[in-house]
């Protein structure tokens, strides 16, 4: 269960079907992003892949007919009539088709009856249509999913295709649950269920032979959890993600001062790039002694090399010089990296307000945390952004507390100039009317095992009180793996494949709304302890994207459950 | 290629999974149309090749086979410890080639070995489907074009130069449609009158208007029918507007997508002819990278199969190459090309991924050892075996005082001695082996296994000029054993003590 090496493995074997000599690449946007998140181009290169060319780019019509092209694209009608032009008119000597995703019948119809020159060598379905970010965590680049709180119709078609290839690509043919109260939950689980019942010989997989629980498909709404893309995360891969953005691994830092010129664009990979794989989950302060590490390594190694007196100490120079340029690069990347967070941490006084924010979610105190929340969001040197985060966590915790007082934070961040409706809209995307897992650990005294866990940890005090926060998915898949009644909360649409009481061995779960680097380290953490999970959301969210994707969905829809707030709601809304 | 012709061609098939197919020879593979012809090839080409082959890889089987009818009850009383040590070595000169191939795949799961663990995913190919709805069409048009080209042909074969002869060769080919009954273009949809006239596809005998008609040159017409241009010298007489064939576009599209696939199918530019010299160099050298790396770990164990002069000689040849490659990917950039073309980057893509090949598998090879080091090496290994040997030997000496055999004590001692003496003679017969020809050769007439030992020096000197130090490890294997054994005999013919003649033969040898 490996989602990166799924994708290389269908890329190597494109590469290999097509045989030796000289390769392009024909791709389309989002085929263009799923292997550049797989490969890079000197792993193409070495491959005998030399060109790169998007299948919609205006193309000159240079014939190369010494050339083989391999297709890799998604099965859309707009890349058929691309493609069918192209076979029409070939430029090059063989085309070797490949599809991300399941083509319908007519579509290979209508493309071979464009294949004049009989150029076609291969027409196949390699269902790489997913952008693998870590071996356990994809996402499908959908920005915002929903519209009036209901989906997108294009998400939903893509959100299926990409959790269909997640499946064929593993080769899991899975029991589908899915939250039950989610309207965008139940209807992408049904539209899953519909696919595979009309290939079921795609997925006929035999796995369940051996008796053992099939798999299980856990399709979530993030509506049940806002608070993980609220909260600054500590982890390198998150906090890369929180304060500079990754994209497709890439990460932009052109639009910062003090930066190198060969650092503007960054491409952290775990697969290709080994201190970032071995770090991407270590907190920030392990991070910064394991470069310290490499740094001194790197400067022996440096000072070896300035040694150079000798004919022999300069033959040596030449001979490891490659491995030396090679690490020499990797130290200053991650240095300029860490150089930013470290910069952005200090700066935004992000330790003081990572603490309340970890407080809020965990501990309910409403007096002392609203003192200490008045306090920072008054102060300058808490961004605007950083502050209404504060508040919405607050207005999330105690929307239904006696003595709460949102209103007048809210008008704090007015003063300041900041956009308060994002609050409103937060709590009619995921308020308490919507959220059914028990977000905040609100204790009920029926429940005695978990008061008795608060108790315990409670008693045994926090280790660190910038992570003390774990997200709802990691108690989810806990329970799931306990073997835990699940029907009442998720359902099951195909109740058939549901094994009486038996765990199931592998999971895969979807968040419709986006996951997060946070809920990736959860799964990462369970699966060192030996289950296998897989995560994927329709984008991986950090703050930012996500008060724009709530923002997106709460558009233009009255707002029902937030009059207290109605003076600062967005006119749309009211 | 010649000398270790089986290695090549496993390599060859293995790593391009190119499928060849006709009269092929086996080792040089050239296709020799017949199976006389192949048969005759063989013979001459080949018989060579084939008799140092067999005899190389024969030998230690005969070595072996001989060994153990001469001396199989000596063997049978204490031959077990010597039997299990021959049992990898007769597996690593049967097997030689499987081994590489085995250690080539190993080597590759190193670079992927995270996908050892998963299988690719689920596929499903469409092609079938994609062929049977493509290849009744284009049987179709093929048969279509194959009549046209047999028109054209007829066409040109004598085709007058005077325009009213042509127009009645032309009509007498190709029977032209009746036009009376054709009012409009069918092409077009215009109206026929004295402006737009009728006209006639040469090859269909179609109708239509002079829009839309397409003309073929002459010449290219030629060509496409596989006729020679110069021998048509009276069409260089004509007017430049006859010297062309007027055609419907149909049939044009069929001709041009005709000429079209096969020049894709024949199409082999400089490029492509250069880049596939740079991949056949990059394959040839792959497994002279694997084996440097072996060499230089068994010089670092201490080993004394391989010398540093193997590996130097070995790195200056993948230098070589690296160099070649070098400058044939540089040919390539010189090509010219349109700047800012598809063909321009392709170049230098080429170059980059040529250049980054050599940076990552050729430069960075690890340097050679020092010499000192190295003897420094062996000399310690050498020493901790001598200490086994005697500690072993002690040990042995210690259970026969047990066991109160005291008889027996005078002549295993003195066994021992002329056995630790033999040993010495034969490490210093490894280390300097052409120095006491003379001698061995002398002693080799009366003993099958000293010949052996000698042909097989013979061939190791061979395989170290043509640097095949696949070949070199196998017989440096086996030549140790042959030593071993010899070895043993002579120990054993010591230990019986009795005949005269064993005797005299190990004065001889000292």
């Amino acid at each position: 269960m490996n989602l990166i090496s799924g994708i290389k493995l269908y890329i190597e074997k494109m590469c290999t079907e097509s045989g030796p000599g000289m390769k392009i690449i024909l791709l389309d946007k989002e085929t263009t992003s799923i292997i550049s998140m797989a490969f890079s181009q000197s792993d193409m290169l070495q491959r005998e892949v030399y060109l790169f060319e998007r299948l919609d780019s205006g193309r000159s019509n240079e014939r190369l007919k010494y050339l083989k092209c391999i297709v890799f694209i998604r099965p859309t009608k707009q890349n058929i009539q691309l493609l069918a032009n192209e076979l029409r008119n070939p430029k090059y000597s063989a085309y070797y088709i490949y599809f991300s995703n399941i083509i319908p019948r007519t579509d290979i119809k209508y493309l071979a009856e464009c294949d004049e020159s009989e150029s076609v060598r291969e027409v196949k379905e390699l269902y790489a249509d997913y952008l693998s970010v870590n071996p356990n965590l994809f996402s499908l680049n959908i920005p915002n999913c929903m519209v009036n709180l209901n989906w997108l119709p294009d998400a939903l078609t893509r959100s299926m295709q990409g959790i269909t290839a997640v499946l064929l690509s593993l080769k899991l043919n899975p029991v589908i649950r899915y939250r039950a109260g989610s309207q965008a939950a139940q209807l992408l689980a049904k539209m899953i269920y519909e696919q595979i019942t009309k290939d079921s010989t795609l997925f006929d997989f035999r796995s369940n032979m051996d008796g053992s629980a099939p798999p299980l498909l856990l399709v979530l709404d993030r509506r049940d959890d806002p608070v993980t893309p609220l909260l600054h995360q500590w982890t390198y891969q998150a906090m890369v993600h929180e304060l500079l953005q990754i994209k497709n691994n890439r990460v932009d830092l052109s639009d910062r001062a003090n930066v190198p010129k060969d650092f503007k664009e960054l491409v952290l990979s775990g697969d290709q790039d080994d201190f970032y794989g071995n770090n991407m989950y270590a907190n920030y302060g392990e991070i910064g002694s394991t470069i310290k590490a490499l740094m001194e390594e790197f400067q022996r190694k440096a000072n070896d090399q300035k040694k150079v007196e000798s004919i022999a100490d300069m033959k040596n120079f030449i001979e490891s010089y490659p491995q030396f340029k090679k690490m020499s690069g990797t130290v200053q990347k991650h240095l300029c990296v860490i150089g930013e967070l470290s910069g952005l941490s200090n700066k935004r006084n992000l330790f003081e307000l990572s603490e309340l924010e970890q407080e809020i979610a965990c501990k309910a105190e409403h007096s002392a945390q609203l003192q200490r929340i008045k306090k920072l969001i008054a102060d300058e040197r808490v961004t605007i952004d950083d502050a209404l985060k504060l508040v919405a966590l607050y207005a999330l915790r105690y929307e239904r507390h006696a003595n709460c007082d949102t209103s007048s934070l809210l008008q704090i961040i007015k003063t300041r100039g900041g956009r308060p409706q994002i609050v409103p809209a937060l709590i009619e995307y995921a308020g308490n009317h919507v959220r059914q897992g028990d977000l905040f650990n609100m204790v009920r005294i029926t429940d005695a095992v978990k008061l008795t866990r608060n108790l315990i940890k409670g008693l045994k005090g926090v280790e660190n009180v910038f992570t003390q926060h774990t997200p709802l998915l990691k108690e989810t898949l806990e329970d799931i793996f306990k073997g835990r009644e699940l029907d009442p909360v998720f359902p099951a649409i195909n109740s058939e494949l549901v094994p009486f009481r038996r765990p199931p061995q592998e999971v895969v779960v979807f968040i419709i709304g986006g996951a997060t680097y946070e809920e990736a380290l959860a799964v990462h953490q369970l699966n060192n302890s030996g289950y296998k999970i897989i995560l994927g959301g329709t984008t991986i969210h950090n703050s930012q994207s996500f008060i724009n994707e709530v923002l997106s969905a709460t558009n233009g829809i009255q707002f029902k459950h937030t009059k207290s707030m109605i003076k600062y709601c967005s006119t749309d809304n009211i | 290629m010649a000398s270790n012709p089986f290695d090549s061609d496993e390599d060859q098939s293995a790593a391009s999974g190119e499928i060849l197919e006709g009269f092929l020879c086996p080792i040089c593979r050239a296709d020799l149309k017949s199976i006389d012809v192949l048969t005759d090839h063989f013979a001459r080409q080949h018989a060579e090749e084939e008799d140092t082959l067999k005899s190389v890889f024969n030998i230690f089987v005969k070595a072996k086979k001989k060994i153990l009818n001469n001396f199989e009850d000596e063997r049978g009383a204490a031959g077990s410890s010597s039997s299990t040590a021959g049992g990898p070595s007769a597996n690593s000169n049967g097997n030689g080639a499987d081994q590489r191939v085995l250690s080539n795949a190993r080597s590759r799961f190193n670079v992927f070995n995270y996908m050892s663990k998963q299988q690719v995913g689920a596929e499903c190919s469409h092609f079938e489907y994609f062929q049977s709805v493509r290849n009744p069409r284009l049987e179709r048009y093929a048969s279509e074009t194959n009549k046209l080209i047999i028109r054209l042909h007829r066409l040109l074969k004598d085709l007058p130069s005077d325009s009213v002869q042509r127009k009645q060769h032309e009509q007498q080919t190709v029977a032209w449609l009746d036009g009376s009954s054709v009012k409009l273009c069918p092409s077009c949809a215009k109206s026929f009158h004295i402006a737009r006239r009728q006209h006639h596809c040469r090859l269909c005998g179609g109708i239509m208007c002079n829009d839309c008609s397409k003309f073929l040159a002459l010449e290219n017409a030629m060509q496409l029918a596989s006729l020679s241009t110069s021998r048509s010298e009276p069409l260089q007489q004509m007017h430049q507007g006859d010297r062309a064939i007027r055609l419907c576009e149909h049939c044009l599209w069929l001709l041009d997508t005709r000429q079209d696939m096969h020049e894709s199918r024949t199409c082999r530019p400089l490029l492509v002819q250069v880049y596939e010299q740079i991949r056949q160099l990059q394959k040839d050298v792959t497994p002279d990278l694997d084996m440097y790396l072996k060499i230089i770990n068994s010089l670092h164990e201490g080993e004394t199969i391989f010398t540093i002069t193997d590996a130097s000689a070995l790195r200056g040849k993948i230098g070589q190459v690296a160099e070649t490659m070098d400058m044939r990917s540089k040919r390539i950039l010189a090509i010219y090309c349109e700047p800012g073309s598809r063909e321009e980057s392709l170049k230098k893509a080429i170059r980059l991924s040529c250049i980054q090949a050599i940076k990552e598998r050729m430069l960075s090879l690890p340097p050679l050892p020092d010499e000192a080091l190295i003897q420094q090496i062996q000399e310690r290994k050498r020493m901790e075996t001598e200490q086994r040997i005697l500690t072993e030997q002690r040990m042995a000496m210690e259970a026969y005082e047990r066991y109160g055999l005291g008889a027996t004590i005078i002549q295993s001692g003195g066994g021992l001695e002329s056995g630790s003496f033999a040993q010495g003679s034969d490490l210093q017969s490894i280390n300097n082996w052409s120095a006491p020809q003379a001698s061995t050769s002398k002693s080799g007439l009366d003993d099958p296994l000293i010949e052996q030992i000698n042909i097989i020096k013979g061939y190791i000197k061979q395989a170290r000029q043509d640097m095949n130090f696949e070949v070199v490890e196998t017989l440096e294997l086996n030549l140790r054993e042959l030593q071993r054994e010899v070895y043993e005999r002579q120990r054993k013919s010591q230990n019986s003590a009795a005949s005269p003649e064993v005797e005299q033969q190990q004065q001889n040898q000292s």
